[in-house]
This record gives structure tokens, sequence and C-alpha cells, in this order.
């Protein structure tokens, strides 16, 4: 008979640690979660019996399992997200997926799409075809589509802010493909409200475009059956910087929220609970992000229940999972393909419906047609090598899985709770709390990794002495930004000018009086022609264009680096300027574009005020005219240009030529975030100072910062 | 040409960089800056001075930019912007956020905004807003809007610096008015009310009430000939809401108070509080330079003097 007993076992443990008791050496997580060494049946026992495992698979609450064979009976779905600047090489890309084994159609678009700009607007110069595929009018998705059958393949498309229009070219170019509404399989993301508190890819206030989602929920579930109204996700607040536990519950507040919304049209629970879907990251906390997957089925069918479902499977939680971007890094980046095969791991012992794996070069770029192929293998191993599929839900029953998914799930009901007292999430969102919640956390992150407290190898451990330099895609921006403009003028000019202007004052009056439906009436502009920045116009009008509050946090890196010797010694140094300068540097901190991933210059904000700069903020979505402006105005001794769209090779040099012609060239100009390597010779030709990529130090950046400023005369 | 020239030529680099001068810490600077104030001080006066205050979130930033632009767009002025962020006391530095929050104000070629990290003291407006607002009327801004967070006695030297004074508040639970300073209801020219929108409109309508009332028990007269009840409006910054009524009032406020004298009465009190201001500035430093105040205050710790006597003594020796 084996010995059972803890506390021998405890003994021992102490004996092995040399002392120390085996409770000293638990890990504390970033969800603020205790991880013990060892679990026992008295800690699995001691959790809720929702999520022992006395549950099965495929019934409530679904912890187990959406479904009752789940991979033994037809493995996840292999969904690469992806899209080159113009539809035609999206759809060849596309085409070639499908051929390969990929079993579904993911499309990225660019990001003046997503702020409903067309690709001849003014203010996306440096955005058209980055990123993602541009397209302006249904021609443009007409070709995306081209050869792919709509009533067979699926598509999922990312787009939240030019939902209506988007998802309107999307209806209209499968009716001219010939295929019926109710046939239209897929799923439009059109989560509106993660994106006021990371990625800022909204257009309208937060009401305004509750109601875009209110009537998408609406239409497709009178009309397209088979079509996930909307995919909830946490992806995007992991991104940003939150832990498992925050991304699990924000972005469950945030479904509660659009069921409020739906039920407020007039629909019952069960017309389109079941069509919501699902959208997790998946970082490198391994055992913790099978535990959130496992405790957001248990949550959601918790939430559902509340709203008195009749079919089973509206508190269903269905999900796609995608692999972390931010685990990913610049130096040495083929250690990524194994951080993304431990991800995918995670994704798929969490029972993930569909999968994202990222491909090695996403730190930096678009993928390679190399990258992007290792990265759909990582799949189709992990599927058909590795015997994985063969065991529904592995880590059932386990001690220590059992417990986290328990204390997991606690940490996110409580967070629910606390929006819920703020008044549901449009209120708390208004508020700035939970933007504030997740920079708070992305901060303490950068911080842990740059203070070497969290490991990333070949960052801040390991660190190769030579870089390989990787070969990496490029974009010619112009080249795509001309044609798509050639298009736009021919489509203007065929087109009936008559029907277009119709339909475009049927937006307008729909968005002043709240009458219709706005996305059947943006399927008759689609028709019509009309063009992503047209149809945008005309709601505009009347709901107007939201503008982003500067939250900022301060204290984290002062706080964390207190004791550093380096960060005291850079600390004096600004004293020292300021003494010599009569005020301390200041930095102006701007993001140009479209581009609205901020949580790398609210990052570098916070830190470089803690060790004592001015940091002028530049309002999101800014020019290279308007930065150059504000630079001048406040004076400042340098301007740190964050860029994580590729639009750096464009709108930098048109920030150095405007300074110059407005003689303030000795205003430094550096630049930090995703910025492929063989681009900094190009930059620093047009005069950037210093480039800062992915994994740089911040507490580095400063002293490097601080010695070009110290050149100043 | 120099920097003045270059300011009265509407060069808007030379205007932040005599900015720069005026707040730097170092005196040669310092004392540049006011060469060039009294090289462009004939050029000065001419602008709409306006004070706005209010406690932080009640959104300075967003009606700025909406009161702005509107000057901008609708009355083809010139606006500049003053506004001081609170520092970090803890950490050094600061964070300058507010311009996030004007997005258009700060793109557009007739705005001008400059924050100032607040030094040493909290929020409220800086040490040289007065002399920022003489620059900024030479270069040739008709406008000038210098918000102040309500911090301290912050608001109150914002008073002395400006022809107009606006009260921002909002809504609030409960009947109670809170997060209003006593005496700030007796010096406001007027109040506007944000966040009159959405679910907050009807409880709006109730503080704009109470506020009125109060402004009526505090000021007694009515608005007649000469005296002035400031109005409470209501609005949305965020919507843009109420900014054209609140314009028409600093219109008639600035035509009643000119055509009965209060107007260069309140401009003639402010150059003496500026003169006081330098009297004492300029004392201090003075005998800071010209004596250890260190030791001086050692020898207090001897029991010799008090300070009382000690500085007595002391202007007693200048005056000799």
């Amino acid at each position: 008979m084996a010995n059972s007993d803890y506390s021998s076992w405890e003994e021992l443990a102490k004996r092995e640690l040399k002392g120390k008791s085996p409770s000293e050496h638990s890990w504390h997580s970033p969800e603020g979660i205790q991880v013990k060494p060892l679990y026992t049946k008295a800690d699995s026992e001691h959790q809720n019996s929702n999520v022992t495992p006395h549950t099965l698979p495929g019934l409530p609450p679904y912890t187990r399992g959406a479904h009752a064979t789940m991979y033994t009976g037809r493995p996840w779905t292999i969904r690469q997200y992806a899209g080159f600047s113009t539809a035609t090489e999206s759809n060849a890309f596309y085409k070639q997926t499908l051929r390969e084994g990929g079993q579904g159609i993911s499309v990225a678009f660019d990001l003046a799409t997503h702020r409903g700009h067309d690709s001849d607007h003014p203010r996306v110069i440096g955005d058209v075809g980055k990123a993602g595929v541009a397209i302006d009018t249904v021609e443009d998705m007409k070709v995306l589509f081209d050869g792919i059958p709509l009533d067979r393949i699926s598509v999922s498309m990312t787009m939240n802010g030019a939902v209506l229009p988007i998802l309107a070219f999307y209806i209209v170019a499968a009716q001219e493909q010939g295929v019926k509404l109710e046939q239209l399989r897929g799923t439009i993301q059109n989560d509106i409200l993660k994106e006021f508190m990371v990625r800022n890819t909204y257009i309208f206030p937060p009401q305004k475009s509750m109601r875009a989602v209110a009537d998408i929920i609406q239409f497709t579930s009178q009309n397209m059956p088979r079509y996930n109204s909307i995919s909830i996700s946490g992806y995007h607040i992991q991104e940003a910087g939150a832990d498992a536990a925050l991304e699990l519950g924000l972005t469950l507040a945030n479904g509660k929220e659009y069921i409020k919304t739906a039920l407020s049209t007039g629909l019952n629970i069960d017309q389109f609970a079941p069509r919501l879907s699902f959208f997790f990251g998946i970082g490198m906390n391994f055992y913790m992000e099978i535990a959130k997957l496992r405790a957001a089925r248990m949550l959601w069918y918790e939430i559902v229940e509340q709203f008195s479902p009749k079919n089973r499977k509206s508190g269903l939680l269905r999900t796609h999972c995608q692999t972390s971007g931010w685990s990913l890094t610049e130096q040495d980046p083929y250690n990524n393909i194994v951080r993304t095969t431990i991800e995918a791991m995670a994704a798929v012992f969490g029972g993930t419906q569909s999968l994202h794996t990222n491909a090695l070069d996403e730190a930096v770029a678009l993928p390679s047609e190399f990258s992007a192929r290792i990265a759909r293998n990582t799949q189709l191993i992990l599927q058909e090598e590795s015997n994985i599929t063969k065991v529904v839900d592995p880590w059932g029953g386990s001690h220590m899985m059992e417990t986290l998914t328990a204390q997991i799930a606690e940490q996110a009901r409580s967070i629910i709770k606390e929006m819920e007292k703020d008044g549901g999430m449009v209120a708390a969102i208004e508020s700035g709390k939970p933007k504030r919640m997740i920079e708070q956390a992305a901060t303490n992150k950068q911080a842990r990794i740059d203070s070497n407290s969290e490991t990333i190898i070949g960052v801040n451990k390991y660190r190769l002495q030579q870089e390989e330099l990787l070969e990496t895609l490029e974009v010619d921006n112009t080249k795509v930004r001309q044609e798509q403009m050639t298009a736009l003028t021919k489509i203007k000019q065929q087109r009936d000018p008559q029907a277009a202007t119709n339909a475009l004052k049927a937006l307008s009056l729909y968005a002043e009086t709240g009458k219709g439906n706005g996305l059947e009436l943006a399927i008759t502009a689609a028709a019509a022609r009309c063009t992503v920045g047209e149809i945008t116009s005309a709601l505009e009008q009347h709901w107007g264009r939201y503008q982003a509050q500067g939250v900022t946090v301060t204290g984290i890196y002062g706080q964390t680096f207190k004791e550093d010797e380096n960060w005291i010694m850079i600390k004096n140094s600004i004293l020292k300027f300021e003494q010599i300068h009569g005020r301390r540097p200041r930095m102006l901190v701007a993001k140009m574009g479209q581009d609205g991933h901020d949580r790398g210059s609210k990052i570098i904000a916070s830190a470089f005020a803690d060790a004592g700069f001015d940091i002028d903020l530049a309002p999101l979505f800014s020019t290279p005219e308007e930065v150059a402006k504000q630079a001048i105005e406040n004076d400042v001794h340098l301007i740190g240009v964050s860029s994580l769209a590729a639009g750096h090779k464009t709108l930098v040099p048109q920030l150095i030529k405007t300074l110059k012609e407005q003689g303030a060239d000795d205003i430094i100009v550096t630049c930090g975030g995703v910025i492929p390597q063989k681009d900094y010779k190009f930059l620093r030709q047009h005069g950037v100072r210093a480039i800062f990529g992915p994994g740089h130090p911040i507490p580095d950046a400063i002293t490097e910062i601080m010695d070009l400023l110290n050149e100043l005369s | 040409m120099n920097l003045a020239e270059k300011i009265v030529n509407g060069d808007r680099r030379a205007l932040a960089q005599a900015i720069t001068l005026l707040e730097s810490k170092l005196a040669p600077d310092y004392m540049a800056a006011q060469q060039i104030i009294q090289e462009l001080y004939p050029k000065t006066g001419k602008a709409l001075r306006i004070g706005i205050t209010g406690i932080p979130g009640v959104g300075k930033s967003t009606l700025i930019e909406a009161f702005g632009t509107y000057l901008l767009r609708e009355q083809g002025a010139r606006v500049a912007v003053l506004t001081v962020d609170p520092s970090s006391k803890l950490h050094g530095g600061s964070i300058l956020g507010d311009k996030t929050r004007m997005a258009q104000l700060a793109a557009d070629p007739n705005a001008f905004i400059r924050p100032t990290p607040a030094k040493g003291f909290l929020g409220g407006v800086g040490h040289h807003t007065r002399e920022t607002i003489l620059l900024c009327e030479a270069a040739g801004f008709d406008h000038i809007l210098v918000e102040s967070v309500g911090v301290g006695q912050s608001e109150f030297q914002l008073l002395d610096m400006v022809d107009f004074f606006l009260l921002l508040s909002m809504p609030h639970e409960g009947d109670e008015i809170q997060g209003i300073k006593k005496g700030i209801l007796e010096v406001v020219n007027a109040i506007f009310v944000n966040k009159a929108d959405g679910k907050l409109l009807n409880a709006a309508k109730n503080h704009q009430q109470m506020l009125q009332n109060s402004l009526h028990f505090s000021h007694k007269d009515n608005d007649t000939e000469n005296t002035w009840l400031p109005p409470v409006h209501m609005g949305s910054a965020l919507n843009r809401e109420g900014v054209d009524t609140l314009f028409q009032t600093i219109k008639r406020f600035t035509l009643k108070s000119k055509e009965s004298g209060k107007w260069i009465e309140k401009r003639e009190k402010q150059t003496r509080v500026w003169m006081e201001e330098q009297l004492r500035d300029q004392l201090y430093f003075h005998f800071k330079q010209k004596y250890d105040l260190k030791k001086m205050a050692k020898s207090l710790n001897e029991n010799e003097l008090t300070p009382y006597f000690q500085i007595k003594q002391l202007i007693s020796s200048l005056e000799h």
C-alpha cells in the first residue's frame, strides 16, 4: 500500500527544499492565485461540485467540454487569420490554405477599413493595405471570395468598427454569387465593447455602437440562422496585457451586456444566444489557460441560465482561440514556434472549437509563406500525429486543474459582479475603469519582464550575441493605395447615383431617428455600390465619432525598480539634466495613422514618467503633421513614435520632413513597436535617432534616450 | 529676428520656446523670458481671457475641445489653451494627457495648446500662467482658455488672471451640492452643468436648479444694469451641446462689464496683483541670493533673534 500521508510528504519536501516549507514555495500567478507545488484530493474536494469530475462533457455546466465527444469525433477547426493588402492576393492565399488543409477562412482587414475610411481618405495614407486587406466596396469583397463557395466555406471576419458596411458587403457578395442568406455560415467579430478598452478600432460612441450590434443580432437571428452574429473576444484584452482572470471576467461581462442588448430588441434568449461565440487568447501560462477555458464554459452557462433559456444550446460556450502575439519575440524568433506549440496545446486541452496558431514572425511582420506553413502544420501535427485528440478533457479530475478552474472562475465572477455594480459594461467603459484595470495589469507585466522576474528566453535570459536577420514580408503600401483609389473612382462613376444617394440618405435618417434596421439599410447601400466611407459618414452625421479618453497609470515602474541600481542611476541622470537645462526632459509619445494599439505607448508613457520625464500624450489616430505641431507647441526634446501596424515607413519620414520644414529638426525622433530589423536602416537614413523593437527593456531605452539628450548643447 | 519678433510674426515655435524659457528653473532663461515679455507688453491685453475650473473628471478638457472648436469654426477665433497637469510627486515626472481629449483642437492651425507640468505645487495654475497668457496674446491669439484643476486655492489664483471665470459642474447623486468649494459661487461668472445627456439628464436639470437657487441666494441682487447674476447653463461637452449658449453668455458679460467699467477695473486690479506677486518674489530672491538663509536659520536655533526681528533687521539694513 502506497503511503498517502500528506505530512510525510511535507516532511520530505522540506528536506529537499533545504528547510523551506513547500507552501513558501508556492507561485503567485499574475491573477493573484497561489499555485501550490502539489495538489491532492483534499484541494479538489474543497471546490465547488460544478467542476469536479462528476460532470460530463456536452452536459451542463459544460466545464468538461462543449460537446460530448469533442475531438474524438472531429478535431477542432484550423482557422488561420490572414489578410494580405489586396483582395486579389488574399483570395489567392485563402484558396491555397483551403487546398493545404485549412478548414475555414478568417479575414483580417486593414486599419483604414476598420475605422470606416475609404482608401482615398487623407488620414489613412500609411494604413491602406497594412495589417490586412483593403476593402472599399462590395466589388472588393467579391474579389476576396471569388471562387470560394460561401454556402459551404465558413468565413470569419474580424470587424468591429465598420461592422455594418462590411457585413453588408459580405452578404451582397454572397447573394451575387447566388448563395441564399440562410446558407451563410461564419462569424463576424462584432464585439465593439472590448474596442473601447483595448485596440481602439471603434468609430461611434459606445451607446450608438451597441445599436449596430443589436441590429446585426436581430437581422442574423431572423435571416441567417447558421451565422454567428458576434464573437465576444478576450483575445485582445489578454494581448493588451490583462491576466487570464481579468480577460475572462471582462469578456463574460461583455457577453452579458450583449445578451441584454439583444433582449432589448424584442428577441428572446433562445433566438440568438446559440449564435453567440467567443474568442480567447492563449498565453504561456499553461495550466491557467486550460483552467480558463474550462471555467469560461461553466460561467457562461451560469450567466445564460439567469435569462431562463429553453434551448440547451443557449448556455453553451463555443470558442475560437488564438495563441498569444505578445508572447512572441523578435529576438531568436525560431523560439516562437515552440511557444506557439505550447500555447496551442493549452487551447486544445481547454477544449477550443477552432484555433489560430501564430506564425513565428508575427511579432514583427505579416506572416511569410514559410512561417504561415509552419504555423498551420503545428496544428496538423497536434491533430494527426500526437493522439492528443483521442481523449475528451484529459485534465478532468486532476486535483490541480479542478482547483485552478474553480479559483479562476471565482476571480472572474467577482470582476463580473464589479462591472454589474458599475451599471453594466457600457457604463463601466464610459467611466474608464476596465481600461485602467487592463493597463495596470499590462504595466505590471512589462515591469516584471524588464526586472527579470518573468523570464523570456532570448530576451531577458540566454540572449543571443548575434541575431540572425529574418526574411519578412513587406507591403508596398503606396501601390496598394493607388490601385484602390483608381477602383474607387471607377465604381463611383459607374454606379446609379440616385440609388446610392437614396441609400445613404436612408442610413442617415436611421441614425437620426433610430428607426429601422441598420444592417438591412447597409445591405441596400452596399448593393448600390456605396463605399465603406460613405456608409460610415452617413451614420457619423448623427452618431458622431468617438474620441478615446487618455487614461494612464503611473507609479508601477517606480515601485518595481525602487531598489534597482540601474534605475536609480537613470533617475539621477534625469535630475542632472533638469539642473543643466532648467526643466525635465520632455517627450511626446505619439501614435500615427489608424493604428489604435496603444498598450505599448501607454506603458512607455508610464515608465518614462516614473523615471522623471514629462510626457505629452498625443491623441490617437494623429497625422504626422498634427504630431509635429504638438511637438513644437509643447517644445519637447523628443518624440517617441509607437508603431504596431506597419505604417512606420510612410508616416515617420513624413513626420521628420514636417519638423524640418518648420525649423524644428532639432527635435529628436525615436521609434518603437513592431518594426522589422530590415527597416532600421531605412528609418535611420530618414533621421530616426533610435529604434526600439519588441522585447527591448524600457530602462535600457531610457538610458539610450538620455545619452541622445545629453548630446544636446 | 529675435524671439519676440518671431512671436509677433506668428512663429509657433518661437512662442513655445519663450514659454519654455519662462518656465525654466535657470535664472538666465527666466530673465530672457522677462525681456521678451517686456518687449511684447504693448502688444498684449487684447484677448478675451477665460478661466475654466472644476473638479477632476468633470469634463474640463472635453468642454475645451467642444468650446474651442466652436470658437474656431463659428466665431473665426484663434484660440490658445493653457492647462496645468498635476505632477506625480512621488516619481518625479508627469503625464500630460489632456490633449488626448482635445484631438480636433490640437490639430487645428488656429489653435495652440500648451500643457504645463505642475512642479512643486499641486494642480491649479502654473506659476507663470499670467505671463504665458501675455505671450499668447502677442502671438495673435484672441481667445485664451486657461484650465485649472480645482485643488487648493488655485481657482482663486486663476480668478486673478482672467476676464471670465467659468465653473464646470456635473450632476451628483442626492440633493447636496457636493464638490463645490466654499466661496466659489461668489466669484464665478457662470456655471456650466456638464454631462447633461442620457441617463444623467434629469439629475442635471435638478442640479442646475439647485445651483441657480444658491446663486440667487449668494448674489441677492437680480440681474440688473450694473450687476451680473451668474447664469447656470446645462449641456454635454461630449456631444458638443450647450457651447453656443455659453458663448452668448460670455459675449453678454463682456459687453455689460465693458459698459459698466468693471472690465477695466478688474484688469487694473489684476495688474496690481501681478505687481504684488513680483514684489514678493523679487524681494525674496534678492535676499536669498544676497544672504545665506541656511546660516540665518541656524542662528535661529540658538535662540538669538526671532525670525520676526531677524527679517526686520535685514530690511532696515536694506533701507540705509
